[in-house]
């Protein structure tokens, strides 16, 4: 099975957006002549590998390389580069042409910038004096479709950046990126925004909609309804939870990369020496759609169902006469055979974990901290993880939980807990303890909390949730209901306005703006009282909310939305737009950046 | 001399300088020189094709300009004849007919004619051509010549040199003039007689009593005299067909058809019926006879003819005549004299309509031109902006605001225009304050920033900048002040900006070090040096000539003390700076360990790795040591000594440790730590002293031992407990026969 997803079923013409891409790819590769070295930032290539397979590449006449500090050692005269544009990365870029004009070699450079050439590597090259070498140019490669309703604009350290550094280079990417969607599928007319980050890129998609109008003229009816931006500020605490989604719980153990997990061949039962395999993990895996949304503990049963299920059928195979028809029909199961038996095998391996002493404990303190009761066993237990020194993210993503729910930590603990850490980890992890202090997710007491209120206003803690026909998002946490998407909820149900107070007392601003792609119309405000009538397209599609986070969701999340969707009452579609797909490791791990 | 394709006029000189000028006479800055060669050698002859030229000099050598838009005067191969020697005519094949792509030159010679391109020569001789070649001319397209032999024939070849087509002149002496007229006939000119030959054997005279000059036309040669200008060309064939006496092609009865029914004569049915099947091409065929018209009212009639025509055509392309109509309005407009550009239709579809107005702006035609591209449905965007350029030149005397005024009222008409190019120009023009008020109308952020930047206006720039919110653009500005103004002013700017301070933050901690910490320092940021220069510690640390042990750490632990000392300065900090203050002396101790250890595995490591370190190498001296320094709790104490003992596998020394006191948080780390390596038989040792019977039944069953698991519990009471440990034991039957006896006994109690 491939790792390129299929999106034959994608509510939107994703598949229009992936073949755009790689066709200017291989425009790219096709105007550099011959025989040439292409060298890929390594964090994009696991993204080109969902838009297009290496074997097209190498037919266009590139050998693949990863950048990094070592030069570029391959008998060629072309040497091409996709990087983002990262100034960091251009360092690398100097140094092995330097490297060349050392040893006498000549060849040409390109440097391709992801999604854009920008002012400041160019100043990096100049200052490097290597800008006259170099033939520059631009890949504008603003998303990928991860699935069929998940886009990713593939900005790992957004959230970081934001809060931290002040770096808000991600925003505009984001904005343009959604002006690149509505230059294909419409205008979007509804925009809603909480948090800092998406009032900012909602007010920056409003500018470029200035600048650039988005040519409405051939267009029917847009095709996305509404605009749903969530920054990540405003929900800190689910992502640091525990996911107990299938998908989830496979990307906290395992770590899903690019839509795709790299294992031990011993897990899944292959005899192959030392390479790990790479098991790709999408909707085109039947199986894996139907379980990947699915909380964990039931994920075992459903397995089981179908194994025996497998089974009987295999023993009246044996034991009686069959049909022709009849022979068919199990020849077909017998396709599905392997699915189940990677899904048994990758079940299997996650259970090791989940059976574990310490991660029932974890969850149990989790659910606690959530609760908002009793925070000394929580400091306690803390404590101790850091006495016994079990690995830093876990214990920073229990720290990140207290100090939300709790506005922060009391001085004293404060100060003696990041003592601790830095005695127990090192003092490098000073740098982190202050960027974690500066984006407000580890710091001291000041105000009494309010998660007790918005707990209780949001329902977040749902007691008796029957995972196996859940009724509620609480589902994917076992009986918390990630905040993020109850917001979400709340916005496609019946906008902001019924739940300003809540609002205000989360992270942020909100702002909720109607635009007008058809504010020319004379018929606009007739168009507006009917359109609960008119969401309904008439090919019996439902109308569409783009969901985007800025500075990631988990797979959690996703199940949640993924539930709201499937339900009946549901007006809308979603898809899902993120800066990243993240879980509480990758998102804690973007802030440990070491001193040394 | 001659006009280039924009209209701009270029003059040769003797020496090799170009000049040129614009439509208004006005020189264009700045002029140009063929190079040093021809300055030397004198330009004898020029060759101009669209929008290049081909220079002979006087040594027989040839330069070429191939683009004007672009002049870069290159020298063409060596044709290598005599000196004294220059070929009796010369003729180009523009760039775009030929193979190489490269402009041919043409030369005839004594011998011959003389092919020269870029770099190559090629000589095709005498006998070929049958004679001596006194004057070339080639056809539009490229792909004819014409040439007037020396025995006074003319011979029409292709590019090839096969002729097929021969005319014997009176005069042997090549004509003054020769010039193609369309493809298919060729203009002579000696002293007062111009004869045209073509398209068969036929040819026509005419004389003239004044001198003229011929100006080819892709489909006929203007003639220009002192006093007049003439227009020849081939009646086109439609016009032929119509008004050739006694006619009777379908058009022509068409046309009378129109003629008879105007009269309301019946006989305008009998024409129509008489073409009835060929009306459709007769349709056409007036229609076309009308774009080839100069004549209004006679291209009334035509078109009036073709509409009668059409009537009772059922299925014709209905449009044609429409077209043709809205043609005929741009080309009778360019046509008045006013405007004066007598263009005639196959000139009007060569030249293209977007020329055509860029010719009109360019001779301040902007209304015409305006209504031209309005009529024609074309972007209006480039003559607005032209007028606006214009409009700002020649109002030296209107006041900034005034002016802005009028040409905002202008622009507003073209939706999306550049302001900032309108900008521009004024700031060239030197009304910078007006490029400034125009520049602020520019929506677009991309193209309003760089303009401000060049207008000096930083400071609103940036604000710009960082209002779009595109890092880009803010980039662009920061590093511009960076440039122009002194580091102290600059740090002040970003300041005051936190955008535009948080990116060049970002860009300094990669690239610019030192600077950074100048920022920090000037506006009293202490905390932020000292984290850059503990950072800058690590960064010695890693250095491989620091190798562990060295003397550098001498001054790695003087940049963390200099960094304690920044942060002592502001109260906020007190945490980090005690931080900085353990760290320089935890450095110190393992740098000691190191010395006394002889062991390189100290340095850089956290103080608990260092305890465990110490333990597992059995130096507890050491590790006590450390935990007195550092002031090290009990309970952490506890866990990594435990940890450090089971690793190394001293069973003996763990269990000294268990009773040397009462351990403050009991035996838990001891069970752990034992059951974690999967030592049952070490962990049994501490279970039974745990004193929470929960713990210890969690214990247990961690250690499989299901029977004391179920007792633990029990003894707890805790049901919840008791259903966990027997999904835990599931697989055991036996085992989970005893849960369920527990916890019926349990439930029977009442718990």
């Amino acid at each position: 099975m491939a790792q390129i997803p299929n999106l034959e079923n994608s509510p939107l013409n994703l598949k229009f957006l992936r073949e755009q891409s790689q066709r200017e790819l291989v425009n790219i590769l096709n105007n550099i002549r011959g025989k040439k070295c292409l060298v890929i930032d390594p964090k994009l290539s696991g993204l080109l590998s969902l838009i297009i397979k290496s074997t097209i590449l190498k037919e266009n006449g590139a050998d693949l390389r990863h950048l990094s500090a070592e030069p570029v050692d391959i008998d060629c005269t072309k040497v091409v580069y996709l990087v983002r544009s990262e100034f960091s990365l251009m360092r690398f870029i100097c140094s092995h042409i330097h490297n060349d004009t050392s040893k006498g070699l000549q060849r040409e450079y390109y440097v391709y910038f992801v999604p854009r050439r920008e002012v400041v590597c160019e100043k990096v090259l100049e200052d490097e004096k290597v800008h006259n070498l170099v033939t520059i140019g631009e890949y504008p490669l603003y998303m990928v479709p991860l699935d069929e309703d998940v886009l990713s604009f593939e900005l790992d350290l957004a959230n970081k950046e934001c809060l931290v550094d002040g770096n808000t280079k991600s925003l505009w990417h984001i904005a343009k990126a959604i002006h690149k969607l509505e230059s294909s599928f419409g205008v979007i007319q509804y925009v809603r925004a909480k948090g800092k980050a998406s009032v900012r890129v909602a007010d920056i998609l409003n500018h470029m909609q200035a600048e650039e109008p988005v040519d409405t003229s051939d267009m029917v009816m847009p095709e996305i309804n509404t605009l749903l931006l969530i920054d990540r500020e405003v929900d800190m605490v689910t992502p640091m939870c525990s996911q107990l989604t299938y998908e989830g719980l496979l990307d906290e153990f395992l770590h899903i990369n690019n839509g795709a997990v790299e294992l031990d061949p011993s897990i899944m039962g292959v005899q192959q020496e030392g390479k790990k395999i790479k098991v790709p993990l999408n909707s085109s895996d039947k199986l894996f759609k139907e379980l990947r949304d699915l909380n964990f503990e039931v994920v075992a049963q459903v397995l089981r169902q179908k194994a025996t299920s497998m089974k009987q059928d295999y023993k009246e195979m044996t034991t009686t006469n069959q049909t022709v028809s009849e022979l068919k029909d199990f020849v077909k199961k017998l396709n599905s055979l392997p699915e189940i038996t990677r899904h048994i095998n990758l079940a299997q391996h996650l259970s090791t974990f989940t059976s574990k002493h310490s991660f029932l404990s974890r969850l149990d303190m989790e659910q606690t901290l959530i609760e908002a009761q009793s925070y000394d066993i929580c400091l306690d237990y803390i404590e101790e993880l850091i006495h016994k020194q079990e690995p830093l993210v876990s214990v920073l993503r229990l720290l990140i939980i207290f100090s939300i729910t709790n506005s922060g930590l009391p001085k004293k603990n404060f100060d003696h807990l990041r003592r601790e850490l830095l005695h127990s980890y090192g003092f490098e992890h000073i740098a982190m303890l202050n960027n974690l202090e500066k984006a407000g997710l580890l710091k001291k007491q000041e105000n009494k909390s309010n998660w007790l209120t918005i707990k209780r206003a949001l329902q977040l803690v749902v007691e008796d949730t029957d995972t196996a026909n859940p009724n509620d998002i609480a589902y994917v946490f076992s009986g918390y209901a990630p905040l993020s998407i109850r917001l979400v909820q709340q916005a496609v149900r019946s906008g902001w306005r019924p739940m300003e107070e809540i609002l205000k007392l989360l992270p942020g601003p909100h702002s909720e703006t109607k635009r007008g792609g058809f504010s020319s119309s004379p018929s606009f405000d007739t168009l507006q009282g009917a359109s609960a009538a008119v969401d309904r397209v008439a090919d019996g599609r439902r109308s569409l909310v783009l969901v985007v986070f800025i500075g990631g969701v988990t797979f959690a999340e996703i199940s949640a939305l993924r539930f709201l969707s499937a339900q009946e009452t549901m007006a809308y579609d979603l898809i899902i737009g993120t800066t990243k797909i993240v879980s509480g490791n990758t998102l804690t791990e973007t802030y440990m950046e070491k001193l040394g | 001399m001659s006009w280039t394709e924009d209209q701009t006029l270029i003059c040769i000189v003797q020496d090799g300088t170009i000049y040129r000028y614009n439509v208004h006479g006005e020189v264009l800055e700045p002029s140009f020189s063929m190079g040093k060669e021809c300055f030397e050698q004198n330009v004898v002859d020029c060759v101009f094709w669209g929008n290049g030229v081909v220079c002979l000099t006087e040594a027989g050598k040839l330069f070429c300009v191939p683009d004007f838009k672009e002049i870069k005067p290159c020298k063409l191969a060596e044709v290598g004849m005599g000196d004294e020697e220059l070929p009796n005519c010369m003729a180009v094949i523009e760039p775009q007919y030929t193979v190489s792509g490269n402009v041919e030159v043409l030369l005839g010679v004594g011998s011959g004619i003389v092919i020269v391109d870029e770099d190559e020569v090629r000589f095709i001789d005498e006998e070929k051509i049958g004679g001596v070649v006194l004057k070339i001319a080639v056809s539009h397209n490229g792909r004819f010549l014409a040439c007037f032999m020396h025995d006074g024939r003319l011979v029409v070849m292709n590019t090839e040199f096969r002729d097929f087509f021969q005319y014997q002149c009176e005069s042997a002496l090549p004509p003054e003039q020769m010039a193609w007229c369309g493809l298919d006939s060729v203009l002579l000119y000696w002293d007062d007689v111009l004869l045209m030959v073509g398209p068969s054997e036929d040819s026509v005279s005419y004389i003239y009593d004044e001198p003229v000059i011929f100006i080819p036309e892709c489909d006929g040669v203007r003639i220009l005299s002192n006093t007049s200008m003439e227009f020849v060309q081939r009646v086109p064939d439609s016009t032929v067909s119509i008004f050739k006496i006694g006619s009777t092609s379908p058009a022509s009865l068409l046309f009378d058809a129109l003629d008879h029914f105007d009269r309301r004569s019946a006989k305008a049915d009998e024409n129509l019926r008489l073409i009835r099947a060929s009306l459709p091409e007769a349709v056409e065929a007036c229609i076309d006879a009308a774009g080839h018209e100069f004549d209004v009212s006679r291209q009334r009639t035509l078109l009036r003819a073709a509409s009668y025509g059409q009537a009772f055509c059922s299925n014709f392309q209905r449009d044609h005549i429409q077209e043709m109509c809205k043609t005929l309005r741009v080309l009778n407009a360019v046509r008045n004299p006013e405007i004066g550009i007598p263009l005639s239709i196959e000139q009007y579809k060569l030249l293209s309509a977007p020329v055509l107005i860029g010719r009109l702006i360019n001779a301040h035609q902007h209304l015409l031109a305006l209504r031209i591209s309005e009529y024609a449905g074309m972007n209006q965007e480039v003559v607005i902006m032209h007028w606006a350029c214009t409009k700002i030149t020649a109002s030296l005397a209107i006041p900034d605001a005034a002016l802005l005024e009028i040409i905002l009222d202008k622009l507003k008409l073209c939706k999306g225009i550049s302001y900032a190019a309108v900008a521009a120009h004024a700031d060239r023009s030197g009304r910078r304050k007006l490029a400034a008020m125009l520049v602020d109308h520019e929506p677009r952020s991309s193209k309003q920033v760089p303009l401000l930047l060049s207008i000096a206006e930083e400071d609103t720039a940036l604000m710009k900048a960082t209002e779009s919110g595109d890092s880009d653009l803010v980039y662009l500005v920061l590093f511009h002040i960076w440039q122009k103004r002194p580091a102290l002013e600059f740090f002040g700017t970003i300041q005051a900006r936190p955008l535009a301070r948080d990116l060049f933050i970002a860009y300094a901690r990669c690239y610019k070090h030192e600077f950074l910490k100048d920022f920090f320092l000037s506006t009293g940021q202490l905390q932020e040096v000292a984290f850059l220069l503990w950072k800058e510690s690590w960064e010695l640390g890693k250095n491989p000539m620091g190798s562990k042990g060295s003397p550098l750490h001498g001054p790695r632990i003087k940049l963390i003390e200099k960094a304690h000392n920044l942060f002592s300065e502001t109260k906020e900090h007190t945490f980090e700076s005690k931080a900085a203050e353990e760290h320089a002396k935890l450095l110190r101790i393992q740098h000691e360990l190191e010395v006394s250890t002889k062991q390189p595995i100290f340095v850089d490591s956290s103080i608990s790795d260092t305890i465990r370190t110490c333990i597992a190498l059995g130096n507890h001296r050491a590790a006590m040591k450390v935990k007195t320094e550092f002031k090290v709790s009990e309970k952490r104490w506890y866990w990594l000594k435990v940890f450090a003992l089971v690793t190394i596998r001293d069973w003996e020394a763990l269990e000294k440790f268990s009773k040397e006191k009462r351990p403050p948080m009991g035996f838990r780390p001891f069970v752990e730590a034992c059951i974690d390596v999967d030592e049952k038989a070490e962990a049994l040792k501490y279970i039974p002293k745990l004193v929470d019977p929960r713990e210890r039944a969690e214990a247990y069953a961690r250690i499989g031992m299901a029977k004391e698991a179920a007792d633990a519990a029990s003894q707890a009471k805790d049901g919840e407990l008791l259903g966990r440990l027997k999904l835990s034991f599931a697989q055991n039957t036996a085992a989970s026969s005893i849960f369920d006896t527990l916890r019926d006994r349990l439930s029977f109690q009442g718990v």
